[in-house]
C-alpha cells in the first residue's frame, strides 16, 4: 500500500529568492519565511472506491457533503410544501393529519438547521474551500475527514429511516422539549425520537472529526506568507463557526444522551412527576428547564454556526464582484470573532417566557442587543464595499444583494425578539417563525446560491447560465420575501406557531387570505429551485468552459495548477502569499486585481497598501 | 439597472404594506401598553435602519454598476467612519434596550394588590382555582390529583379549604384589578396566552411559574396554548371573561369551594355508608326472618 | 525538550510580539505537531462535554424534591469490620493519578528514544487504567447489589443513581478507550514503529514518531483530571 503515497519527504525550505527568481528588483522586498513543515504526504486512491466513495481528498469530501446536504434539503423543502398545503388550504390534502403535520414541522426544522445548513456550510464549503484558500495540499487528517463524512452519511440515513418506523418520525418540534418529546400524545414518541437522538449524536461525533480537521488546517497548515490577517473572510467565517460548533455541540450531545436515558431506561433527568390519563408516571424530580438550557446553549451558537460562514462567503463574493477591496477588513474579522464569542452568552433569550428565573431576562437581553453592534458593523461594511465600487450586476451579485436585504430585515426583527419585554407578546407566534426564516433560512440560502454560481466554474470548469440564474434569483428572492415579510404580521395578530389549523378563532379568520397567499408563494419558491437543477444539468452537458479565474479573483483557490484543481491542489509547489485577497482596483496596477501570490516587486509602482 | 428598480419596489412595497396592512395588533385589553409602545419605537428605529441600508444599497447599484472604464476606489479602511458608525449603532441599540428593560422590570415585579389565580394545564385543557376568603391558595401536589380532588390540594393545608374551584376552561376576571397568574402543569409544557393581554409565560411541570397583568377592557377573550404540547396543541383553547366588579362578585359567589366539594363527597360517602348499613340491617332482618 | 527552532522566525517581546507571533504565517503554534494540536482542541471540546454533564448534575442535585443521599455512607467500604468512608474511591484515585505519573515518564523516555523504558511505562499505565476500570466495575456491582439503579435507589433522590451511573459510566468509557489505545501503543513502541524515521500508521499518512506517545499522554492526563472533578463533585460534596 505504501507505494500509493507520494514520496515527497524533505523540507520545501528554499529561500524566496530561489522560488520567485526576482533578481532585478530588491530581493528583500519579496522575502517570505521558508517553510516550517515538510510537504504533506497524500494518499492517492486508484480504485473507484478509494477515488470517489471512500475518498480522502477534501474536495471530493466537500462535494459529497454538499450533495448529501442538498438531498436532505430537498426532503426538508418537500416537508415545508406539505406544511404550507395544510396551513393555506386546510383539508385539501386529507392525509395530512395533525400527527403528520407536527412530524413535518419537526423534521423540516431539524433537517434544515442541522443536516442541511450546518453540513452544507462547514462540511461542504469548509472542506472544499479551506485547504484551497489557505494554500494547503489537503486537510491535515484526510482519513479522519473521510470518516467524518461517512459518519454524517450514517446520521442522515438513520434520520431518514425514522420516516419508516412504526409511529413515524418524531413530532416534538425541532427543539425536542421534554417532557412531551418522549411521552404519548406526541407523534413518534417511540422509535421516532430514539432514531432522532441517535442520529444527532452520530452527527456530533462525525462533525467533531471534521471540525478538528478544519481548525487544525487553518491554524497549522497555511502556506508560506498566509498570515491570519491575510486569510479570506470565508475562511475566517468557517473557522470561527467551527470553533463555535466544537464548543456548542457537546451540549447537544449531553442532552441527547440524557434524554435517551430518560426514554429508554426510565431515568428522570428532565422528567418531573407527571400525571397522564389519570395515572402518575414512574418519573419524578427532574427539571424540564435544564434541557432547555442545554439545548439553547447549543442552539444559539448553532444560529451563528450557520450565519458566520455565510457572512464570510458573502464578504468575498461582494468584494470580488464589486471589484473593490472589502471595506474595513480588520473590523470584519473582529466582528466575526466577537459575534462568535458573544454567541455563548445569549442562549437564554430563547427562554424569556420559558418559566426560568425572570431575572435572567435583564442579563440576556443586554448581551443579545450587544451582539447587534458587531452584526450591524458587518452590514455597514458590506454596503460600504459596494459604495464607489465597480459593481458587476451578475447572478452572484444579485444573490449577495438579496442576502443584504433579507439579512437586514431579519436582523432588525431580531432586535424585537431579543429585547426581553418586546419578546413577551411576540414569542411563540408567527413573528418568530418569520424572523428566523428570514435571518437564518433565506439569508444563508441566498449566500449558498451565490456561492454555487461563484464557485461552480472552479468545481466543474463550466460557467452556469446567467439568464437562468437571474430567473432563479428573482423567483426565489421575491417569492421568499413575500412569504416571510407578511408573516410577521400574523405574529402581530397573535397567531401562535405550531398550530395545525387555526381558523376557528375569530381574530385569526382575517388571516385566511394571507395564509393562502403565503402558501402559493412557498410553492413557487420551492419550484423555482428546479431552475437551478436544470441549469446545472444543462451546464454540465452543454455549458461553455470557464476560462481560468473567470471572475478575476485574488484568492488562492483560483490560482491552482489546474481548474478544477487536482488532488494536492497546487501542483509542484505550494503558492507563496504576499498580500491579502482584496487588492482590487489598486491605483497604478495593470489589471484591476492583484492575486495574493503576486510578489511586491512586481507591483512596486502601484499604491498598494501593505497587508 | 432593472435589479435596482426591483429592489426599490420591494422596499417601497414593504413600507406600503406596513402602512396599509389590515393585519395588525388586536386591540390591547391590559396594562401592557408599554410593550406595544416599545414595539412601535423599535419599528421606527429598526424600520428606518432597514430602509436606509436598502436605499443606500440601491443607490450604489444605480450609481456604481459596472463600466469598463471606471475604476473602483481603493481604500481598505476608514477608521473615522467606522468609529462613528459603531458609536451611533451602540447608542441606537441602547435606546431600544432601555425601555425594554424598564418594562421587563414591571413585568417581573407583581403588584401587592393582585389576585392570585392558579391556572392548571394538562394535555389538553385548562382549569382554574381562586383563593377563598383568606386570600391564599392552598398548596398542591400532582400525586394528590384524582376525581375527588381535581386540583390536587393538600388536604392538611388549611388555606386550601376555601379555595374557589373553576372546573371549566373559562375564567372570569375582575376589570382593572391586577391578576397574578400562577401556572402549573401536570404533564408537559403549556403556555396560557391571551393575545389581547400581550403577556404570556410557560407552564412547566414540577414548578410554578407566574406573570401578571391588569385587564382593563370588559369582554370575552380566547385563551390559546402558546407552547407546543403534543398533538392536541392547536385545539387547546380556553376563555377569559373580563367583567365589571359587580358581575364578577356575583359570578364568584356561584362558584364551588374545595370544602363544598369535600362536603358533597362526604355526604356521598355517608349516604353510601348508610346505604351499606341499611343493607346490612336488612340482611340481618332477613337472616332473623329466616 | 528545547524549544524547536523556527527558521526565520523571532519572537518579539510584549503584547505586540504575541500578536504578531499568533497571527504569523503557516502555523499559529510554532513547532506543534498537527496531531498534538488536534488532541488539545479535541480535549477542549470534551471539556465542554464533561462540563455540561457536571453542570447538569449540579442543577439536578439542587432541584430534586427528595433529599440527596449522603455520599460518605453510600460509598463506604467495610475494612476489617469498620466502615471506612471513601476507601475504594481513595484507592481508585490513587491508582489513576499514579498512572498519570507513569505516563509522564513514558513520554520523557520516549523523547529520549529509550524504547524499552518507554514501552514498559506505557504498559504500566495501561495496567493502572485497567485496575481503575476493574475497581469501578466492583463499585458499580456493589451499588447495584445494594439496590441502586439509574431510575431509583433506596437512599434518596432517584437522580443520584441516574447521574452517578451516567457520568462515571461516561468517564469509565473514556478510561477504557484510553486503556485500549495504551495497549496498542505499548505494542507499537515495542515493535519499534517510532524508531528510524518511523513507520506509517494504520489510518494515517503520517509517519510514526514518539510525539504520538505525548498525544496519548495528553488524553490520559485529561481523563485523570476529569476524574478529580468527578471525585470532588460526587464523593466530597
Amino acid at each position: 500500500m505504501s507505494d500509493e503515497y507520494e514520496n515527497k519527504s524533505g523540507y520545501q525550505a528554499q529561500s524566496s529568492e530561489a522560488l520567485t527568481g526576482s533578481a532585478g528588483s530588491a530581493p528583500d522586498m519579496d522575502y517570505v519565511r521558508p517553510a516550517e513543515l515538510p510537504e504533506q504526504d497524500l494518499y492517492h486512491g486508484h480504485t473507484f472506491l478509494t477515488k470517489w466513495v471512500f475518498c480522502q481528498d477534501a474536495k471530493v469530501i466537500g462535494v459529497q457533503y454538499f450533495l448529501t446536504a442538498v438531498f436532505t434539503g430537498i426532503v426538508g423543502l418537500i416537508l415545508s410544501w406539505l406544511m404550507r398545503l395544510q396551513l393555506g388550504f386546510p383539508g385539501l390534502a386529507g392525509f395530512i393529519t395533525a400527527e403528520h403535520y407536527y412530524q413535518f414541522v419537526t423534521m423540516h426544522g431539524m433537517i434544515m438547521v442541522v443536516y442541511f445548513l450546518t453540513a452544507l456550510f462547514l462540511g461542504g464549503f469548509g472542506n472544499y474551500l479551506i485547504p484551497l484558500m489557505v494554500g494547503a495540499r489537503d486537510m491535515v487528517f484526510p482519513y479522519v475527514n473521510m470518516l467524518s463524512f461517512w459518519m454524517f452519511f450514517v446520521a442522515v440515513a438513520i434520520l431518514m429511516a425514522s420516516f419508516f418506523v412504526p409511529g413515524g418520525p418524531t413530532g416534538a418540534g425541532w427543539t425536542l422539549y421534554p417532557p412531551q418529546t418522549i411521552l404519548e400524545g406526541t407523534p413518534g414518541s417511540g422509535m421516532g425520537i430514539l432514531l432522532m437522538l441517535i442520529s444527532l449524536a452520530l452527527f456530533v461525533i462525525g462533525f467533531t472529526m471534521g471540525g478538528l480537521n478544519y481548525m487544525i488546517t487553518v491554524l497549522q497548515a497555511r502556506t508560506r506568507g498566509m498570515t491570519l490577517m491575510r486569510m479570506p473572510l470565508t475562511v475566517w467565517g468557517i473557522f470561527t463557526a467551527t470553533v463555535l460548533a466544537m464548543l456548542a455541540f457537546p451540549a447537544l450531545l449531553v442532552s441527547a444522551i440524557m434524554m435517551t436515558l430518560d426514554k429508554v431506561i426510565g431515568t428522570s433527568f428532565f422528567m418531573p412527576t407527571i400525571l397522564k390519563a389519570g395515572e402518575v408516571l414512574e418519573y419524578g424530580g427532574g427539571s424540564p428547564i435544564l434541557f432547555q438550557h442545554l439545548f439553547w446553549f447549543f442552539g444559539h451558537p448553532e444560529v451563528y454556526i450557520v450565519a458566520l460562514p455565510a457572512f464570510g462567503i458573502v464578504s468575498d463574493l461582494i468584494s470580488v464582484h464589486a471589484r473593490k477591496n472589502i471595506f474595513g477588513y480588520r473590523m470584519m474579522v473582529w466582528a466575526i470573532v466577537g459575534i462568535g464569542a458573544l454567541s455563548f452568552f445569549v442562549w437564554a433569550h430563547h427562554m424569556y417566557v420559558s418559566g426560568m428565573n425572570p431575572w435572567f431576562g435583564f442579563f440576556f437581553a443586554t448581551t443579545t442587543l450587544i451582539i447587534a453592534v458587531p452584526t450591524a458593523m458587518k452590514v455597514y461594511n458590506w454596503i460600504l464595499t459596494l459604495w464607489r465600487g465597480n459593481i458587476r450586476i451578475n447572478t452572484v451579485m444579485l444573490w449577495c444583494l438579496g442576502f443584504i436585504v433579507t439579512f437586514v430585515n431579519g436582523g432588525i426583527t431580531g432586535i424585537f425578539l431579543g429585547n426581553v419585554s418586546v419578546d413577551v407578546p411576540l414569542s411563540d407566534t408567527y413573528f418568530v417563525v418569520a424572523h428566523f426564516h428570514m435571518v437564518m433560512g433565506i439569508a444563508p440560502v441566498m449566500v449558498i446560491m451565490g456561492a454555487v454560481y461563484h464557485w461552480f466554474p472552479l468545481i466543474t470548469g463550466r460557467l452556469l447560465n446567467e439568464t437562468l440564474g437571474k430567473w432563479h434569483f428573482w423567483a426565489t428572492f421575491l417569492g421568499a420575501y413575500s412569504i416571510y415579510f407578511p408573516m410577521h404580521y400574523l405574529g402581530f395578530i397573535g397567531v401562535p406557531r405550531r398550530y395545525y389549523e387555526m381558523y376557528d378563532s375569530p381574530y385569526m379568520t382575517s388571516a385566511v387570505g394571507m395564509n393562502e397567499f403565503i402558501s402559493l408563494a412557498a410553492f413557487l419558491v420551492g419550484a423555482a429551485q428546479f431552475i437551478l437543477i436544470f441549469n446545472i444539468i444543462k451546464t454540465l452537458k452543454t455549458g461553455k468552459p470557464a476560462p481560468k479565474n473567470p471572475w478575476k479573483a485574488n484568492s488562492l483557490e483560483w490560482h491552482t495548477s489546474t481548474q478544477p484543481p487536482e488532488h494536492g491542489n497546487f501542483g509542484e509547489r505550494l503558492p507563496v502569499v504576499h498580500r491579502w485577497p482584496y487588492d482590487f482596483s489598486v491605483p497604478g496596477a495593470k489589471d484591476d486585481f492583484i492575486p495574493q501570490t503576486t510578489p511586491p516587486s512586481e507591483v512596486v509602482h502601484t499604491k498598494v497598501e501593505k497587508t | 439597472m432593472h435589479a435596482g428598480i426591483i429592489f426599490f419596489l420591494v422596499i417601497l412595497g414593504s413600507i406600503l404594506f406596513h402602512i396599509f396592512t389590515p393585519w395588525y395588533w388586536t386591540d390591547i385589553a391590559s396594562n401592557w401598553k408599554g410593550m406595544d409602545d416599545t414595539i412601535t419605537l423599535t419599528f421606527w428605529v429598526g424600520g428606518g435602519v432597514f430602509v436606509a441600508v436598502c436605499l443606500f444599497m440601491i443607490y450604489c447599484v444605480f450609481k456604481y454598476s459596472y463600466k469598463e472604464d471606471r475604476k473602483a476606489e481603493y481604500k481598505p479602511e476608514d477608521k473615522k467612519l467606522e468609529k462613528i458608525l459603531t458609536v451611533a449603532t451602540t447608542l441606537g441599540v441602547a435606546a431600544l434596550l432601555a425601555p425594554g428593560l424598564i418594562i421587563w422590570n414591571q413585568y417581573v415585579n407583581v403588584p401587592k394588590n393582585s389576585i392570585e389565580i392558579d391556572v392548571m394545564a394538562w394535555q389538553w385543557g385548562w382549569q382554574y382555582r381562586l383563593p377563598g376568603n383568606d386570600g391564599k391558595l392552598g398548596t398542591t401536589k400532582v400525586v394528590n390529583i384524582n376525581d375527588d380532588n381535581p386540583f390536587g390540594i393538600n388536604l392538611d393545608d388549611p388555606y386550601g379549604r376555601d379555595d374557589v374551584m373553576v372546573q371549566s376552561d373559562i375564567i372570569n376576571l375582575e376589570n382593572n384589578r391586577p391578576v397574578k397568574i400562577l401556572l402549573r402543569s401536570v404533564d408537559v409544557l403549556h403556555n396560557w396566552y391571551v393575545p389581547q393581554f400581550r403577556a404570556k409565560m410557560d407552564a412547566v411541570p414540577g414548578v410554578v411559574t407566574y406573570y401578571w397583568f391588569e385587564p382593563n377592557k370588559v369582554g370575552e377573550y380566547e385563551v390559546l396554548c402558546a407552547e407546543y404540547c403534543g398533538v392536541g396543541h392547536y385545539a387547546m383553547r380556553g376563555g377569559v371573561e373580563v367583567q365589571d366588579p359587580n358581575s364578577y362578585q356575583e359570578w364568584l359567589g356561584e362558584q364551588e369551594t374545595f370544602s363544598d366539594l369535600l362536603a358533597k363527597q362526604n355526604k356521598e360517602i355517608e349516604t353510601k355508608k348508610v346505604a351499606k348499613n341499611n343493607s346490612n340491617i336488612e340482611k340481618v332482618i332477613y337472616k332473623e326472618e329466616k | 525538550m528545547s524549544d524547536p527552532k523556527i527558521d526565520g522566525f523571532e519572537l518579539k517581546p510584549g503584547f505586540r510580539g504575541m500578536a504578531s507571533d499568533t497571527g504569523s504565517d503557516q502555523t499559529m503554534f510554532k513547532g506543534v505537531h498537527w496531531g498534538k494540536a488536534m488532541m488539545w482542541i479535541f480535549l477542549l471540546s470534551d471539556t465542554f462535554v464533561f462540563s455540561c454533564f457536571l453542570i447538569a448534575y449540579m442543577k439536578g442535585r439542587g432541584s430534586t424534591p427528595v433529599e440527596w443521599p449522603n455520599p460518605s455512607e453510600v460509598f463506604a467500604l467495610e475494612a476489617f469490620g469498620v466502615p471506612v468512608p471513601l476507601l475504594l474511591i481513595a484507592l481508585m484515585t490513587f491508582v489513576l493519578i499514579t498512572s498519570s505519573g507513569t505516563m509522564a515518564l513514558a513520554v520523557k523516555y520516549g523523547y529520549e528514544k529509550n524504547r524499552k523504558m518507554c514501552g514498559w511505562l506505557v504498559l504500566a499505565t495501561a495496567i493502572g487504567g485497567l485496575t481503575f476500570v476493574g475497581m469501578q466495575a466492583y463499585e458499580w456491582s456493589k451499588l447495584i447489589h445494594e439496590g441502586v439503579r439509574p431510575w431509583e435507589n433506596p437512599f434518596g433522590a432517584a437522580q443520584f443513581g441516574s447521574f452517578f451511573f451516567m457520568i462515571t459510566g461516561f468517564h469509565g468509557t473514556h478510561v477504557s478507550i484510553g486503556v485500549i489505545f495504551l495497549f496498542i501503543y505499548a505494542y507499537k513502541v515495542f515493535a519499534g514503529h517510532y524508531e528510524n524515521g518511523g513507520k506509517r500508521g494504520w489510518f494515517t499518512t503520517m509517519k510514526g514518531d514518539y510525539v504520538e506517545i505525548e498525544i496519548l499522554g495528553l488524553y490520559w492526563h485529561f481523563v485523570d483530571l476529569v476524574w478529580v472533578f468527578i471525585f470532588a463533585f460526587f464523593y466530597l460534596w
